[in-house]
């Protein structure tokens, strides 16, 4: 899949028309959808893909495509992938004309189900092609929601990773930890929906709004010029007080920004700072101080901040950085040290017999470039890291994956098993 | 001197590396001259990841403890763990051909043989078959020889490891010109040195958590009846540490040892702790619950998979594990793994004070597995016997380190 091909934008669009679509694909895709609240930013538009035709007509957004009518005549695609790209596939000329004449397109998936899953890469692709930057949020179901919609998740989330240009996962995991010790789980779907909302109003009005410093579509399209690669994401908001402290706070602490190894190069951070009219310069400068000293360089660092009229005392902050992958290609297998053949046994007390056989055969490659990967990834772990998204392992994101009873047990058990973590 | 020969017990863990040399005195016991433990790279959750590093990491300790004892090493005994270890419990028998109708030595060979036949796929390499009591028409037996029977029947657990990952252990220390005499893997080396005998009479059930893997052992009746291997270990709860906390490893690291507890109280929600505790900007607050819940969850689990692992093999039966459950590894530091073990089993629980018999800075958890490797370094010279040894050896380790 080609990961580095770079989109020729159209330099001289001017903000005021810039066409910035919204697109929820699937059930959840759509609730998120329309569950955005969005600040008052003129021309968004919203759509929704499904193939529920029942669901899809409940919901008030103006623009909905049924897809795969003739696969599934309206009536979903039951959890089943297949059915859900046969759907997809089916109607790339209606998803072609719902993308169609955008700028911007921001896709809104839950992964795990039929339909999400499967057509969001369809929509990407198609998306893609018409040249428009696409970033697409994604959130990944909970571990308690079963391995096959974990799996399935994260079959898409690879798959679609290689067609965007930014791709924002949200482990459901993960977002658990924020908000009371007691959400309920019911609840905690919801918190999805809100961290999309946050991020998507941020890129929204980062772009639409002006103010004090301003960001236009080409810093945007600057940070995602490749599509492919990691993309971190991350947001802190609050109201009253000493708000500027706290917003900055949750930022730091924010889930997403605390998992996975640090990405071996961070190119560029965007960060958008959306304050009301009493967000002065200084309060920017500050935000710009500690944010420069938490993230790295001033050069490395794009920031906006702009103004929201409707707001008092309140500040949204986000961070949206793009990463390069490190190459996960197993080096060329290397003969191994020829060593003599040998096979002995001994034999010790408590009648433990010891058998040590070795051969020169060839190593399995995947074995040498376990060992050989390693070496890319360096031993700094006290730095700040970043979020590799779907990987919620941490320190162990670059070992094998730790299987039992489909649980991957690197993935911390709090996390796994919902335990709620107040650290405030 | 010319009957010494100088023993390296070298275990590879995730976090440290430890190093016993130990002199053999042909008969005569067992001196323990010279002791090292260094760092470890290269090595995650007990598998070795980087062959340089871990390489560097294993001269560099083996070197250190030479120095120590101021002797050069002969040979090595490798401990051996990591999630790549499996094992499965294999029972053979034999008809008893003679016609007076009892046991021959050829009898007991063939049930052995018979018991041991299970071939393992290309890649996968047995560590060890540790025999378990024989039953002569389904009654056990201590020693069948010479009784009267018409079927032998004895019973195998099989411990086998993939061959890669063994081999690459093998090669870190051929790296420097030494030779592998024997693998034991660590379970099995951490129990024979921390039960007495009794205690294996009883049952009981040895986990030695470590920085990357869980490693136990079950005896019964005096007998392994089972090992494994959990991949998790105390790098897990500082992982989980400093994401759910949202701090570095290191933080992370000493918050579990510093306020760190197996199980969470609900007072633990009324206390904070701070970060560095030193009034420097950056340092901040939190509450204990929430080191304590992340915790509690993954130790939980660990024992829960273990005994998971047990009933699955149908030797999980309380009563004959009277002697309970026995901590050790650098994570049974943890305060309350204790009462944890005890709240997840349902079984007595202690953490290990080390061996009684060594210098008092070996019997340090860090020591455990290796003592045990010396331990068949000892004994494997000897006959082999069928059961398990006498506790002799830990008196015969004479000289002790000074």
């Amino acid at each position: 899949m080609d990961t580095t091909t770079d989109i020729m934008f159209d330099q001289d669009t001017a903000q005021a028309d810039l066409k910035i679509k919204i697109v929820g694909v699937g059930g959840a895709g759509t609730n998120a959808v329309v569950g955005l609240k969005l600040d008052d930013l003129g021309d968004v538009r919203l759509a929704a893909i499904n193939t529920d035709a029942q669901a899809l007509n409940q919901s008030p957004l103006a623009e909905k495509l049924v897809i795969g009518r003739s696969v599934t005549r309206g009536l979903g695609a039951g959890g089943e992938v297949e059915i859900g790209r046969a759907a997809a596939e089916s109607d790339r000329d209606g998803i072609s004309r719902l993308v169609g004449d955008s700028d911007l397109i921001i896709i809104v998936v839950g992964l795990g189900g039929g339909t999400g899953s499967a057509a969001a890469a369809v929509v990407a692709e198609v998306a893609v092609q018409t040249n428009a930057l696409v970033l697409a949020f994604a959130t990944l179901p909970f571990s308690f929601e079963g391995a096959r919609r974990k799996r399935i998740a994260e079959e898409s989330i690879g798959e679609l990773r290689q067609l965007v240009h930014g791709l924002i996962p949200l482990p459901n995991d993960v977002l658990l930890q924020e908000g009371d010790e007691d959400t309920s789980v019911l609840n905690a779907f919801a918190v999805a929906d809100r961290w999309i909302g946050r991020g998507v109003n941020s890129l929204c009005a980062m772009l639409l709004k002006t103010g004090l410093i301003n960001q236009d579509f080409s810093s945007l399209r600057s940070v995602f010029q490749a599509r492919g690669g990691k993309t971190i994401f991350g947001t802190g908001t609050a109201t009253g007080g000493d708000y500027v402290k706290d917003a900055l706070e949750e930022l730091f602490i924010c889930p997403l920004l605390h998992l996975g190894d640090r990405p071996a190069q961070l190119d560029r951070i965007l960060v958008n700072i959306i304050g009301g009219a009493d967000l002065g310069i200084a309060k920017v400068n500050e935000i710009m101080t500690q944010v420069t000293q938490r993230f790295g360089s001033r050069e490395d660092i794009v920031f906006g901040a702009v103004i929201d009229e409707s707001r008092r005392e309140s500040i949204e902050l986000c961070i949206l950085a793009k990463a390069e992958i490190e190459a996960r290609v197993a080096p060329p297998a290397e003969p191994r040290a020829s060593m003599p053949k040998a096979k002995r046994v001994m034999t010790t007390g408590l009648g433990l017999e010891t058998e040590i056989s070795q051969d020169t055969r060839a190593p399995r490659p995947v074995h040498t470039s376990k060992l050989l990967q390693k070496k890319a990834s360096d031993e700094s772990q006290d730095e700040f890291t970043f979020v590799d998204g779907e990987d919620q392992r941490g320190y162990f994101d670059k070992t094998d994956r730790n299987d039992y009873n489909d649980e991957d047990l690197d993935v911390p058990t709090f996390m796994r098993r919902g335990i709620k973590i107040k650290i405030k | 001197m010319s009957q010494s020969r100088v023993v390296a017990a070298v275990e590879i863990g995730t976090s440290k590396i430890a190093v016993l040399l130990g002199e053999i005195l042909g008969d005569a016991g067992l001196n323990i001259i010279g002791h090292a433990v260094s760092s470890s790279k290269g090595v995650k959750k007990g598998e070795i990841t980087d062959l340089d590093k871990a390489s560097d990491c294993v001269h560099a300790a083996i070197l250190k403890a030479e120095a120590n004892a101021k002797t050069r090493v002969d040979e090595v005994y490798l401990a051996q763990t990591g999630r790549h270890l499996m094992g499965n419990f294999n029972v053979g028998s034999s008809n008893i051909s003679s016609s007076d109708g009892v046991v021959r030595l050829a009898d007991i060979d063939a049930a052995k043989e018979d018991a041991k036949r299970r071939t393992l796929p290309r890649d996968r390499t047995y560590i060890h078959h540790i025999q378990n009591p024989f039953t002569l028409d389904g009654r056990p037996v201590d020693n069948p020889l010479s009784k009267e029977g018409r079927q032998l029947q004895v019973g195998y657990w099989s411990v086998h490891g993939d061959s890669e990952a063994v081999s690459d252990s093998l090669r870190v220390i051929r790296g420097i010109d030494l030779d592998v005499s024997d693998m034991i893997i660590s379970s099995i080396a951490s129990g024979v040195v921390l039960l007495e005998e009794s205690e294996k009479e009883n049952g009981a059930l040895v986990i030695d958590m470590g920085g990357g893997t869980t490693d136990y052992v079950l005896y019964r009746k005096g007998f392994i009846v089972k090992t494994g291997v959990v991949p998790v270990g105390g790098d897990h709860i500082t992982n989980d540490l400093s994401i759910g906390l949202r701090v570095a490893r290191k933080s992370a690291e000493e918050f579990k040892i510093k306020n760190g507890r197996a199980y969470y109280e609900s007072e633990d929600r009324e206390e904070k702790v701070w970060l560095f505790g030193d009034m420097t900007i950056g340092d901040h607050e939190y509450p204990l619950a929430a080191i304590t819940k992340i915790i509690e969850a993954r130790v939980a689990e660990v024992f829960d998979i273990i005994k998971e692992q047990l009933i699955a093999d149908e030797v999980f039966e309380p009563s004959d594990i009277a002697s309970g459950v026995v901590l050790t590894g650098g994570s049974s530091q943890l305060v309350g793994i204790d009462e944890a073990a005890r709240r997840r089993f349902g079984l007595d629980a202690r953490v290990s004070e080390g061996p009684k018999d060594v210098a008092e800075e070996l019997r340090v958890p860090e020591y455990s597995t290796t003592l045990g490797l010396l331990h068949y370094a000892l004994t494997g010279q000897e006959e082999n016997q069928q059961q398990a040894k006498p506790s002799g050896i830990l008196r015969r380790l004479t000289g002790l380190f000074n």
